[in-house]
């Protein structure tokens, strides 16, 4: 019984210091959200807003605020930028992961399940890309972009956002079709087709990890920036990620940064939140 | 007539069936197209920026001028300190995310049934972005606004703690990074653990294993394609990293965080030296391609061939 108690103990312990490890960062800049300027840069530190304000939720969709003594903290100058960012991010994301799920799947099944020639070689090439630093590719695509006139567009960032969901999450999906039980003969012999096979055995069979692919897709897409920040900054195409930064680099605005950097993750939050569960269901050995 | 219609069409009625190979041709080939433009256009253009000495001022030019840009790479005493910059960073990077991956993997998996949505969120800090996460610990480590400062302050001190000191900030930043990438470790960890038959831990309580042995001899064995798995993903990622670095530091304080990412940004971007730039980027990708073979040698072959 004791040893039982002893075991419960760490385990709570466990919990708790691994509970610390998750939220602490998240929750030292997300106070700032409620804090105003002042208090943000007061020293020591203040551990949690003292009295907690609402006024940089208001100001980055361009609206002012009034504090209950009088202080008003007038409306964000970014705030459209930040709104079109909303949106735009949204499209982007979206798009992204419906061209991303509808390719990767069967492309990822090809891969894992069937013997054809060439196959080792392509597969390579699909690893290559996905150890292309962007960095690297952002001068060939710019240059590109600029000739084109996709620079500033949407089109052009889903464009090169497709870059890197496809090769990551083909990377990721083709471990897990190689798990599945082999019942394609099985399929066979009773006279499928190939594609019905596919169609209506395999992808259900492999509906976690399509969702798990799906929300991959999403995440990397939501969360992009490099190429953003390079490609569509400024412009009516602003994805969320862009649009924030000028709250970290030209005039530093640590409350409404923290604001807005809240709002970008309530989406990513929701979806990780509602499929970690399938996400345990991925074998991959 | 009614002959000719007979023989041609086949007798079982079968849905067509097309060869392996055409099969595979029509689901993958318009995504190689697609990869060949975005994948093989990049780097054809990249190698030809790196035999050329490009110019904006006084005009734009392009001077062929051989592999004087990748000499040039290998005398820049900035590159290779940038490199050894980015290998500590992902060294430290790697072993974190493994350790704490395996670490939130095992409480996850002792957690009770009353108490499984804890899981939901322990994942959340790998939906923050490599920015967000850039964003979160430049506050935490600063002197002026983070934890150090606080703490030591709690704790009755008045002096400032910076966790983003010259010396350790390449380790501060890993530590971000790990924080970053080690729920989704955990997640697959776990998903490998629960396959585990129960009745393997009765057995190891028969033989008497004390729990390290258990652990060891138990719980670690399936676990480690998924550790070497993830220790590619993790490497290469880590190399990759720009986005966390630029919002976290700026490769500071100084250049002390300036990996080789971010000396590539700075000699593309900020002093436009396009071909110099390139040329030190085939580099940084040879070394990308290297680590992940080299892993490959020293343990994936092994854990393949079981």
């Amino acid at each position: 019984m004791t040893s039982r108690n002893a075991r419960t103990l760490w385990l709570v312990l466990a919990v708790a210091v691994a509970l610390l490890w998750t939220f602490l960062p998240m929750y030292w800049v997300v106070k700032y959200a409620f804090m105003t300027k002042t208090e943000i840069a007061r020293f020591p530190p203040m551990l949690y807003p003292h009295q907690p304000n609402l006024a940089s939720f208001f100001n980055i969709f361009g609206y002012d605020y009034t504090l209950s003594d009088g202080t008003v903290f007038k409306a964000s100058g970014q705030a459209r930028q930040i709104m079109l960012g909303v949106r735009n991010s949204l499209i982007v994301a979206l798009v992204v992961t419906i061209i991303t799920t509808l390719v990767v799947v069967p492309l990822s099944y090809v891969f894992a399940r069937l013997h054809f020639p060439f196959k080792g070689k392509l597969l390579a090439a699909i690893l290559l890309s996905v150890s292309l630093p962007p960095v690297s590719t952002l001068i060939p695509f710019y240059t590109l972009y600029v000739q084109l006139g996709l620079t500033g567009t949407l089109t052009g960032l889903i464009i090169v956002t497709l870059t890197i969901t496809i090769p990551i999450v083909a990377w990721m999906l083709i471990g897990f079709f190689r798990n599945l039980p082999p019942v394609e003969l099985l399929a066979r012999v009773d006279g499928f087709s190939r594609l019905y096979t596919l169609a209506r055995i395999i992808v259900p069979m492999a509906k976690s990890g399509i969702l798990v692919a799906a929300v991959i897709a999403f995440l990397f897409s939501w969360n992009e920036y490099v190429y953003a920040q390079i490609l569509v900054t400024g412009s009516n195409a602003v994805t969320l990620p862009a649009a924030m930064s000028g709250f970290l680099f030209q005039v530093p605005e640590p409350a409404q940064l923290a604001a807005s950097l809240l709002l970008s993750l309530l989406p990513p939050f929701c979806i990780a939140f509602f499929l970690q569960k399938h996400i345990a269901e991925m074998h991959i050995a | 007539m009614a002959d000719t219609v007979r023989s041609q069409t086949p007798a079982p009625p079968r849905t067509a069936e097309i060869s392996t190979l055409s099969f595979a041709l029509v689901v993958s080939v318009p995504v190689l197209i697609f990869l060949l433009v975005v994948v093989a256009y990049p780097l054809a253009y990249a190698l030809y920026l790196s035999f050329h000495e490009i110019r904006f001022f006084g005009g734009y030019s392009a001077t062929w001028n051989g592999i004087a840009n990748y000499s040039k790479v290998l005398t820049d005493q900035s590159f290779w300190s940038s490199l050894g910059r980015s290998l500590r960073f992902t060294v430290v990077t790697v072993i974190l995310t493994l350790a704490v991956g395996l670490g939130l993997a095992l409480i996850l998996k002792h957690l009770p049934g009353k108490w499984r949505w804890l899981r939901a969120l322990i994942i959340l800090p790998w939906a923050v972005s490599p920015y967000g996460a850039g964003i979160l610990f430049t506050y935490l480590g600063r002197g002026q606004t983070g934890i150090g400062t606080a703490l030591a302050n709690w704790l009755g001190s008045e002096h400032t703690v910076a966790l983003i000191s010259a010396s350790f900030v390449i380790e501060y930043l890993a530590v971000g990074a790990a924080w970053n990438m080690a729920p989704l470790v955990a997640f697959f960890l776990l998903a490998n653990m629960l396959t585990t038959p129960a009745r393997l831990y009765d057995l190891a309580k028969i033989d008497q294993m004390s729990p390290l042995e258990t652990f060891r001899h138990v719980t670690l064995p399936p676990l480690r394609f998924t550790l070497f798995v993830f220790s590619c993903i993790t490497t290469v990622l880590a190399m990759k990293t720009f986005d966390y670095i630029f919002t976290a530091t700026q490769g500071g304080p100084g250049s002390a965080s300036a990996v080789l990412t971010y000396t590539l940004y700075k000699i593309s971007f900020v002093n436009l030296d396009l071909g110099y730039g390139a040329a030190m980027s085939f580099f940084l990708l040879a070394v990308i391609l290297g680590a992940t073979g080299l892993l490959y040698l020293l343990w994936g072959r092994r854990e393949e061939r079981q």
